[in-house]
């Protein structure tokens, strides 16, 4: 009776054996672990919602904030991409004291001369090292038949060049060629658009169009060019790309002259403008903004008025991918915010929750499990909670833009790496936020907790 | 940081059956001493007591007597401030956290006056809790947690939760988990002191039927009654031990 050795009950050596056998279980542990925690979370359905609320909403936010400035920056470029790495881009306009003092005077219409000329073109040619090749055009907004068809366009009067500069390519036939510019020779290239009106059924190509009382021969036919608006408006020009129709330089000239009037809302208007629009192609890309700066100097010297506008889609670019990146650090500042904020929530009801749950805790704590077991239940209840909310703001992340482009036009990019990004640092701030909690828990005397009611 | 550790589960399994009469667990002059700033309060002086298998033990005394502390340092919720709590053959006295959790999980079951069910769990999954703790096999807790629910007449309620069931129902729960590790004692406080007679007197059959099978059972009681039953009644009085008959 009084015989304390009990032997084989206790032997460190079968128990040590038995324990390893018994090491392999993880999956299980996790798995019930998880199942208590999801049990947990569903018994307040509503509390745990409104917790992961502000989860769902920093990670929708952070994913839908990066889908819009990826759009944006991606637009950008697309339209950079258009207009040219290497160019730059020159236009006439009508300086503002010009225009006032022609809808003020009385009288016969004085032709208004402004914009930029040929001798400007050859100054830049001839002056600036690095410009590798200029090319200018005349633009006059005509009316243009097909038989009974007619279309407003513009008529741009240009050189051989000109598809190339703006990556703008022939769909059908050819662009004119060198020897038709030379002999003034009446052809024209159609944008895919112009085509489309004025020959809706049959092959325009061979056909020939009239503009005022002269016939032209259609060569080719330009790719469709899509919505590279950019240039145009930031220059301010109401010339919008598609329904342009191309003839050589000298045709235009000789055709239609420099002066051109049109009846407007005060009288006749009547203006006198060289050339309309000049494309400087610069050789290398790193030297495009520098070039841009010394013709905008030249021509100012040559200029008594401000009568052009100098654009370079490089420094566009540059401005547009400054400002995708401020767009970008706002957003991340604001989705850091709310992922904060989604995170204190969690801490917040995790506290309330272990306090709620000390009796638990003390049940658990008596039975065997050890702190780190209820630091593992509380902290996968964290990230069980942050995680739900993360996948369902990842949902709608995905959602938000998708409506937003249906709706409002804009282009949005949902980069994969988004919903990763705002998944992980979802799930990491159940860990983190669900740290102290669980540390709380797992440090609680199981007497007291036992005892707690 | 391991989330979930497995790989300290010292008494997986529950120890070999013992011969009747071998000692299970001793006490060895405990003393117990609560501070509380400047203040100290001893509550156990020196108490010494072994306990045999197949004991069927009951612990009286008026409150404040020590009973609870001496329960929570047989439990090894509590450590003694001196002496040596002996269970199995393993000194508890010098045990870090972990270690205690391991063998209140592996060598002790516990039976509380309000049951302490765990609420968002099923009767089943309530027995199988300290076999979780100890990594047993889903298949086997599943096995014995089914087991013990038919000893205990509740083999037809194992998906219910503990509030559908009556006051009886859940002691039997939780005396089906307190035997789910085949523990070296039961500890027993006050198991029949939420219920009423009838369910109490169905409890206590229980516990007889147990030591007739051979537990060791020990509990902390008010009630003459109960200690009439038990087949050893230890009194403690201002925390010693007055009489262990």
């Amino acid at each position: 009776m009084n015989d304390f050795t009990l032997d084989g009950v206790d032997n460190p050596a079968v128990l040590l054996t038995r324990s390893n056998a018994r090491s392999n279980f993880n999956i299980t542990r996790l798995k019930k672990i998880t199942h208590v925690g999801v049990k947990s979370i569903f018994s307040h359905g509503l509390r745990s919602m409104l917790t992961v609320l502000g989860i769902v909403i920093g990670v929708a936010a952070v994913i839908a904030m990066l889908a819009v400035s990826e759009g944006a920056s991606f637009e950008a470029q697309q339209q950079f991409r258009e207009l040219g790495a290497t160019n730059i881009l020159l236009k006439s306009v009508k300086p503002a004291e010009v225009e006032e003092s022609t809808q003020r005077g009385f009288g016969p219409p004085q032709a208004v001369v402004y914009g930029l000329t040929q001798a400007d073109i050859e100054t830049i040619r001839n002056t600036i090292p690095g410009v590798s090749n200029v090319i200018a055009s005349r633009i006059v907004k005509k009316n243009v038949w097909n038989l009974g068809l007619s279309m407003n366009t513009d008529v741009v009067g240009t050189s051989v060049d000109y598809p190339s500069s703006r990556n703008y390519n022939i769909r059908a036939g050819r662009f004119f060629s060198e020897s038709e510019v030379r002999d003034h020779a009446n052809v024209v290239v159609l944008s895919d658009e112009v085509a489309g009106a004025l020959f809706p059924i049959d092959n325009p190509l061979s056909q020939s169009i009239k503009i005022d009382s002269d016939y032209y021969n259609i060569v080719g036919i330009m790719e469709s060019e899509g919505f590279s608006n950019l240039g145009q408006n930031q220059a301010g020009s109401s010339n919008s790309a598609p329904t342009r129709i191309f003839i050589p330089f000298t045709s235009s000239k000789s055709r239609f002259g420099e002066t051109t009037t049109r009846q407007t809302a005060g009288g006749m208007e009547s203006e006198t403008v060289e050339l309309h629009e000049a494309i400087i192609q610069v050789e290398d890309q790193e030297t495009v903004i520098e070039v841009g700066e010394i013709i905008d100097q030249i021509l100012q010297r040559r200029h008594r008025d401000v009568d052009y506008a100098i654009e370079i889609p490089l420094a566009l670019l540059r401005q547009a991918e400054a400002s995708a990146l401020r767009d970008q650090i706002v957003a991340g500042a604001i989705a850091g915010i709310s992922l904060l904020v989604g995170g204190i929530g969690i801490m917040n009801i995790m506290l309330a929750s272990v306090t709620e749950r000390t009796r638990e805790i003390g049940i658990r704590r008596a039975l065997g499990a050890k702190k780190k077991d209820i630091i593992a239940q509380f902290l996968i209840e964290a990230v069980i909670l942050s995680g739900v909310g993360g996948l369902i703001g990842v949902v709608l992340g995905i959602i938000i833009p998708f409506i937003i482009s249906t709706f409002w036009g804009m282009t949005t990019i949902v980069t994969p790496i988004a919903p990763i990004l705002a998944f992980s640092i979802s799930a990491m701030i159940g860990v983190i936020f669900g740290i102290y909690p669980s540390m709380r828990a797992a440090d609680m005397d199981p007497v007291e907790a036992l005892r707690h009611e | 940081m391991t989330i979930i550790d497995t790989s300290s589960n010292i008494g997986a399994v529950a120890p070999p059956p013992l011969a009747a009469g071998s000692m299970v667990a001793s006490l060895k002059d405990i003393s117990k001493t609560y501070y509380m700033g400047a203040l100290s309060v001893e509550v156990l002086h020196g108490v010494s007591l072994d306990f045999y298998s197949g004991d069927y033990i009951s612990i009286m005394g008026p409150s404040g007597c020590g009973k609870s502390t001496l329960m929570n340092i047989l439990g090894c919720l509590d450590q003694p401030t001196s002496g040596k709590y002996f269970l199995g053959s393993e000194d508890t006295s010098e045990m870090e956290d972990d270690e205690l959790s391991t063998i209140r999980g592996a060598r002790l079951g516990f039976i509380f006056q309000s049951y302490n069910l765990i609420q968002q769990l099923d009767v089943l999954e309530n027995i199988e809790m300290p076999l979780f703790y100890q990594g047993y096999t889903e298949a086997e807790s599943h096995e014995i947690a089914m087991g013990l629910a038919a000893r205990v007449g509740l083999e037809d309620r194992v998906d219910h939760k503990p509030f559908e069931l009556s006051g009886g129902q859940q002691q039997r729960v939780a005396i089906a988990r307190a035997l789910a590790v085949d523990p070296l004692i039961i500890l027993a406080d006050e198991p029949t002191g939420n219920l009423d007679s009838k369910s109490g007197a169905e409890i206590l059959n229980l516990f007889d039927e147990l030591h007739t099978q051979g537990k060791t059972l020990l509990m902390v009681t008010h009630s003459d009654e109960l200690a009439e039953r038990s087949k050893r009644e230890i009194k403690l009085m201002d925390g010693r031990v007055e009489s262990d008959e």
